[in-house]
């Protein structure tokens, strides 16, 4: 299974991911799931997000997930790119995208990582208040 | 004998302890619970966090029974909230 993943604090261009996907006739279905950055938390407006990550333990933590995918589905391919550091209301924070024969495993290999990623791989993000020129606010107490 | 055990602090720990990265010291045979004990008696802010703080040694989560060695670095962190 061919597997990329991304940590980066560039801004993730969608078009250019979707552009970049591997050719090739034996993956039949294509899924790829966008994560955006809210514009409120708990009912509050706000600027953003900042992300934070134990990056070696994230890779590594990542990397055990996609040996799940490997060995419970015919997955041909997972990228995944992930922000870090702030991320404002209405940007990209996650993309992911799955390569596979049938879509059925492609959904849920998609599904499956993305829930097993915000149990076990180390990422934070707290909120950045609006008004305060977008630095971080106290509360960690982002919603799911 | 005592270990020198490195302990990482991620996300908003790092703000209730003050630092990313300090030595606490147990004792030989101790085990990755005993090192949150003694960083709780030291940072006592973190201890009613205990039940959701999560371990890890390395890059793996541990379990609190798992002994720890010389030179292993613990880290601690609150739930995480990728995505």
């Amino acid at each position: 299974m061919h597997r990329e993943l991304i940590l980066t604090e560039e801004p993730i261009d969608e078009r250019a991911w979707v552009a970049s996907r591997a050719g090739g006739v034996t993956h039949g279905a294509v899924v790829t799931f966008s994560g955006v950055v809210r514009g409120s938390e708990h009912g509050q407006p706000i600027a953003g997000l900042e992300y934070t990550a134990f990056e070696a333990m994230a890779r590594h933590q990542f990397g055990l997930l996609l040996d799940r995918v490997a060995a419970r589905w015919p997955v041909e391919s997972v990228r995944l790119v992930h922000r870090m550091g702030p991320v404002s209301a209405g940007d990209v924070s996650l993309w992911v995208e799955v390569l596979a024969p049938h879509r059925a495993e492609a959904f849920a290999a998609c599904q499956m990582l993305i829930d097993e990623m915000k149990r076990v791989v180390p990422i934070w993000k707290r909120v950045m208040e609006r008004g305060n020129g977008g630095s971080a606010g106290r509360s960690n107490q982002s919603e799911p | 004998m005592n270990l020198c055990i490195r302990v990482h602090f991620w996300s908003f720990y790092r703000e209730m302890t003050g630092t990313a990265l300090a030595e606490v010291e147990v004792p030989e045979g101790a085990t990755v619970s005993d090192v949150v004990s003694a960083v709780h008696e030291r940072w006592p802010a973190l201890a009613p966090l205990r039940a959701s703080t999560l371990v890890a040694v390395g890059v793996d989560y541990a379990e609190g029974g798992q002994p720890v060695r010389a030179g292993d670095e613990v880290s601690l962190f609150p739930p995480v909230q990728g995505g």
